[in-house]
């Protein structure tokens, strides 16, 4: 008999690979998280924040972070959340949840180029955290799987 | 994957993922037109800021020249960036 167990049951808590620091990686991120969502049987529903959220950092790292070596992206899911984890090698440090607020209230002819990346990430995430050690940035977000 | 396919007279369709990695060839592709504008968001299965970005420019550029830019037919998720970035009150989304 074939014993049913909830994919948590025997998938590893976080997957981590790392991907060169190019927007040309955007793809092969795209079908690493799009994966991992089918294998832990997260509804479709949410891969438009989940690419988002990660596009936007990981943009942000690849423009501005300032280093040389691939960015790690992680991700771990349990039923209510799904956390995701990049880690920029060989930086300095740079708290991207202490960026600037956008004025979303601003009119057109105001708004200026940048920051609302960061701004979307903040609008999406229930945790926004960072921490520097060893010369690298870690940046995590947490989000809520609403069914 | 992103494309533009150009329809009638004044009328776009977007089609695929609107990323960091395409922004600047549908910025290019958009700088071409100058005319009022329709872009059909159909087949549009993801924006983030740099679309958002490459639109607001477009918006711009285009109102400055006395021509109308409207963005129609959204998927929920889609439309929901703009409203997380204040701008489906301020762009004219359909």
């Amino acid at each position: 008999m074939i014993e049913s167990r909830a994919p948590s049951a025997y998938l590893p808590a976080m997957v981590m690979r790392r991907f060169p620091r190019t927007l040309g990686s955007l793809e092969a991120i795209v079908s690493f998280v799009h994966e991992f969502l089918a294998e832990r049987e997260i509804d479709p529903k949410h891969a438009h924040d989940v690419d988002l959220v990660i596009e936007e950092l990981f943009t942000n790292m690849v423009k501005y972070g300032g280093g040389q070596a691939d960015i790690a992206i992680g991700l771990e899911a349990d039923p209510a959340r799904l956390t995701i984890e990049l880690q920029d090698f060989g930086v300095e440090e740079w708290d991207v949840t202490q960026s600037k607020p956008v004025d979303v209230d601003a009119p057109l002819e105001h708004r200026r180029p940048g920051g609302l990346g960061l701004h979307l990430v903040k609008r999406i995430a229930e945790k926004f955290q960072y921490a520097y050690r060893d010369r690298t940035s870690i940046v995590t977000v947490t989000m809520r799987l609403t069914p | 994957m992103f494309d533009i396919e150009i329809l009638a007279e004044g009328n776009v369709k977007l089609i695929g993922r609107l990323d960091a990695a395409e922004a600047d060839r549908a910025q290019q592709i958009f700088r071409g037109f100058n005319q009022p504008l329709t872009a059909d968001f159909t087949d549009l299965e993801y924006i983030s800021s740099a679309g958002i970005g490459v639109l607001i420019e477009t918006y711009k550029r285009l109102t400055a020249a006395g021509h109308a830019f409207r963005l129609t037919n959204m998927k929920p998720r889609v439309r929901n960036v703009f409203a997380y970035a204040g701008l489906d009150r301020l762009l004219q989304i359909e």
